[in-house]
C-alpha cells in the first residue's frame, strides 16, 4: 500500500490529498498540519476584515472534520514537521514521533516576513497572512480605537490592508523602501498613476523609506522610524515587506531549497518520493525558464494536483508559471504580467491612456512585460495571448481574441503591439 | 448526459438574436449597467498584407473541459455541474477579486456594477436539465448555435465545439488569406 504524507495543508496540501485520493482509493494518506482548522485562503484575510465573507468564508474546503471523512485521510492537528530525512524519506515530529513513508509533498507555504528589529512586537504592530492576522485586525479596527494607520510596503498585501483602513474610514499612510508602488511588477509610468489614484482617494504616500525600528509613543501611539530618519506616526502598523517559504525544517534534510524547495515539471524535488508544491516551492517559469518562487492561489491548487496525481503513481506535469499579478484594491484593478526587470532602454514600448484604461508594454525580440489599469474583464484573454507569445513567437493571434479585445476598446495599435507581424 | 456547445461561424451573421434572448432569460439589467453574458462580433479585422475578414461571432462561457477560473477563483464560487457538464456558479461569498477573469482566456465572466460580483453564462444548465436548449440555442434561427449532448456530438463528426471554435476561426482566417493571395 502506497503510504503518503502531506506537510502542511492549504490550498497545495488539499489539492494533493484530493487528487491523491482519486487516482488510489486504496493509499495511506496521512496529513500534519501545525493549525487546527481546515485548509484556508490567507488571501482571504483582509476580505474578512472588510466585512465582505464571513469567518467561515475563508475556508472554502471545508472543516478539517468534513475533509478527514471525505477524502479518507489520517489528519494530524496541531503537529508541526521539524525535521525531515530525505534518504529514508521519514519526517519528524517535536515531540519525537517519526514515520516513514513511500512519498512526502512539502506543502508548508509561506509566512510574512517581519525582520527582528526593535519594536516589531509593540501592541498594535501587526501582519497580515494567516486567519488569525485577520481576526486580529478586525477586533482592532472594530474597537473603534484606531483612529490612524500605516502600512509599511506597497504591494499586494499592503495594498489591502489599507483598503481594509479605508474601508473603516481610517486616515493612513502607506510607506515603501522602494522608490514606487508595486515596484517588483510596475513601470514607473504605470506606478505614477496608481500613487495619483490613490492619493485621490486620500492615502498618503511616502517612497524610498526604509523600516528601521518601532518606538513607543508617551500617549499610547507607535512611530515607525526610517533609516533616512523620516518618523510616521499612528495607532496601528502594519509591516508587509515580504513573504518567506516555509523551508527551514528542511535544513540537513537532503532537499534541495533556494528560496523556496527546487522542484522539476513533476513537481518532484531533487530526491526521488519528495514533492513540493504551493507557496513553499520554486517551479519553472516560462519566460524566463528558471525556476521561481510565484505565491498564487492558482499555482497552489493546480501544483498540488499535479503533486498529489504523482505521488499516486500517475504521470502528469505543471505546465509553469508565468510572472503574474493581479491587484485588486478599492474598485481598482492593476494587472502586471511577465518581468519587468528584464525590460532593457533599447526595447520597443507600447503606451496607451484613456478614460478607463492605462496600458504599458515592452517587447524585445519577445514580448516581455505588461502593465495594464482598468482591464479587469479581459485580463485573461491578454493574459493567455501573452503566455502563448512567451511559448512560441510565432503563435497565431486567433480571431476570437482579436475580436474581444476591440469590442472591449483595445486599440488596434495595442494588437498590433501584442500580435507583432501576425495579422 | 454531459452537453456540448456547438458554433458554426458560416452560419453566423452577427443578428444578435442570441443576446436579446440571454438578457431575457437571466433578466440582465442593461439599464442598470449589468451586461449580457452572451456577446456578438460583426468586426473588421484588416490584415497586414492587405484585405478584410469580416468576423461574425457569437461567444460566452465555452465551458471548457478542464476550467482554469474554478481553481483560480479563492472562495470556491465556480463549479462543473454534474449532470450537464457546464460551469456554473454561485456566487454568494463572491468578493469581486476577478481572479477568474484573469484564469479564463475567453474573458466570459463578467461583473455587476451594483455590487461587483460575478455573473455569466451557466449554459441555461437548468432548462438544459429541464430537456430544453439554452436560450440562445433556441432564438438562433439560422443554426450557428446549438447544444447538443457530448455522444451525439461525437457521432456527428463535427469539429465545432466551442472550446475549439478558437481554432475555427484561425482556420477561416487562414483560408481566407489564402484568397487574397
Ligand atoms: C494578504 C494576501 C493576499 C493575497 N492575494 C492573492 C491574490 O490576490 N491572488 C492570488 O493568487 N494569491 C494571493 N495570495 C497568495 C495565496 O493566498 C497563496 O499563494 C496560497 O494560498 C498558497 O497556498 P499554499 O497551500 O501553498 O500555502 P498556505 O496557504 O500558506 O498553507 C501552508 C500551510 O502549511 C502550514 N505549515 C507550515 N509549516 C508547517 C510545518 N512545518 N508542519 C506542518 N504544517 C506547516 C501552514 O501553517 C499553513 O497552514 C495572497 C496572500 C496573502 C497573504
Ligand atoms: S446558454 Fe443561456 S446563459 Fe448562456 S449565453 Fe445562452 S442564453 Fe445566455
Ligand atoms: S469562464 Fe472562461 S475559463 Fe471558465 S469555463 Fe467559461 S470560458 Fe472556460
Ligand atoms: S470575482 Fe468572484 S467568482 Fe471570480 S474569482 Fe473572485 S470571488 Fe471567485
Amino acid at each position: 500500500m502506497n503510504k503518503i504524507a502531506i506537510i502542511g495543508f492549504g490550498a497545495a496540501g488539499y489539492c494533493a490529498a484530493a487528487a491523491a485520493r482519486k487516482c488510489d482509493p486504496d493509499a495511506l494518506i496521512d496529513v500534519y498540519t501545525d493549525d487546527g482548522r481546515g485548509p484556508y485562503n490567507p488571501m482571504l484575510a483582509t476580505y474578512y476584515v472588510k466585512g465582505a465573507i464571513d469567518y467561515e468564508a475563508m475556508f472554502p474546503f471545508g472543516s478539517l472534520d468534513e475533509i478527514e471523512e471525505r477524502l479518507n485521510l489520517c489528519i494530524y492537528r496541531n503537529s508541526a514537521v521539524t525535521g525531515l530525512d530525505g534518504e529514508t524519506k521519514t519526517i519528524f515530529l517535536s515531540d519525537g514521533t517519526k514515520a516513514a513513508y513511500d512519498n512526502i509533498l512539502i506543502s508548508t507555504g509561506a509566512a510574512a516576513f517581519v525582520p527582528p528589529i526593535q519594536g516589531g512586537d509593540l501592541p498594535g504592530v501587526f501582519k497580515m497572512r494567516t486567519a488569525e492576522d485577520g481576526v486580529y485586525l478586525k477586533k482592532l479596527l472594530d474597537s473603534g480605537k484606531i483612529r490612524s494607520g500605516l502600512v509599511v510596503g506597497a504591494s499586494w498585501v499592503g495594498i489591502k490592508v489599507v483598503e481594509d483602513l479605508v474601508e473603516h474610514g481610517i486616515p493612513c499612510t502607506l510607506v515603501d523602501g522602494a522608490d514606487w508602488a508595486f515596484s517588483i511588477a510596475a513601470f514607473r509610468q504605470t506606478a505614477q498613476r496608481i500613487h495619483r489614484d490613490l492619493e485621490q482617494k486620500g492615502i498618503k504616500l511616502a517612497f524610498g523609506q526604509m523600516l528601521s525600528h518601532i518606538e513607543q509613543e508617551k500617549d499610547g501611539r507607535i512611530t515607525a522610524v526610517m533609516k533616512n530618519g523620516c518618523r510616521f506616526t499612528a495607532d496601528a502598523i502594519a509591516i508587509c515587506i515580504g513573504v518567506r517559504p516555509n523551508a527551514a525544517f528542511l535544513k540537513d534534510s537532503g532537499v534541495a531549497v533556494n528560496r523556496g524547495v527546487l522542484v522539476d515539471e513533476r513537481m518532484s524535488t531533487n530526491l526521488p518520493g519528495i514533492y513540493a508544491a504551493g507557496d513553499c516551492c520554486e517551479a519553472f517559469e516560462i519566460q524566463s525558464g528558471e525556476r521561481k518562487n510565484i505565491g498564487l492561489w492558482f499555482n497552489a491548487r493546480k501544483q498540488g494536483e499535479v503533486a498529489g496525481a504523482n505521488m499516486a503513481g500517475r504521470r502528469k506535469a505543471f505546465g509553469g508559471n508565468a510572472l503574474l499579478n493581479l491587484a485588486h484594491y478599492l474598485d481598482y484593478d492593476f494587472i502586471s504580467i511577465g518581468d519587468v526587470a528584464s525590460c532593457r532602454d533599447e526595447d520597443q514600448v507600447y503606451e496607451y491612456e484613456d478614460d478607463r484604461y492605462y496600458i504599458r508594454a515592452v517587447r524585445g525580440e519577445k514580448l516581455k512585460c505588461l502593465n495594464m489599469i482598468g482591464t479587469g474583464e479581459s485580463n485573461g484573454v491578454v493574459k493567455s495571448l501573452f503566455i502563448k507569445c512567451f511559448e512560441n513567437n510565432q503563435a497565431e493571434m486567433d480571431m476570437t481574441s482579436i475580436c474581444h479585445l476591440k469590442g472591449s476598446g483595445f486599440p488596434d495599435s495595442f494588437i498590433d503591439f501584442i500580435g507583432r507581424d501576425q495579422h | 448526459m454531459k452537453h456540448v456547445f456547438t458554433f458554426d461561424p458560416d452560419r453566423c451573421c452577427a443578428c444578435s438574436s442570441c443576446m436579446i434572448a440571454c438578457t431575457d432569460q437571466n433578466d440582465i439589467d442593461l439599464k442598470a449597467g449589468e451586461k449580457c453574458f452572451r456577446k456578438t462580433y460583426d468586426t473588421e479585422v484588416a490584415f497586414k498584407e492587405g484585405g478584410i475578414y469580416c468576423a461574425y461571432l457569437s461567444t460566452a462561457c465555452m465551458h471548457c473541459e478542464d476550467a482554469p477560473c474554478i481553481a483560480a477563483c479563492p472562495v470556491g464560487c465556480i463549479s462543473k455541474d454534474s449532470d450537464t457538464g457546464f460551469t456554473i456558479y454561485d456566487n454568494t461569498n463572491c468578493i469581486g477579486c476577478k481572479s477568474c477573469a484573469m484564469a479564463c482566456p475567453f474573458g466570459a465572466p463578467r461583473y455587476n456594477g451594483a455590487d461587483g460580483k460575478m455573473v455569466k453564462c451557466d449554459g441555461c444548465y437548468i432548462r438544459v436539465k429541464h430537456g430544453m436548449k439554452p436560450a440562445c440555442v433556441r432564438a438562433c434561427s439560422f443554426g450557428a448555435l446549438d447544444c447538443i449532448m457530448e455522444e451525439e456530438y461525437r457521432n456527428s463528426g463535427s469539429d465545432k465545439a466551442c472550446n475549439v471554435l478558437i481554432d475555427q476561426a484561425n482556420l477561416r482566417k487562414k483560408e481566407a488569406l489564402r484568397r487574397w493571395r
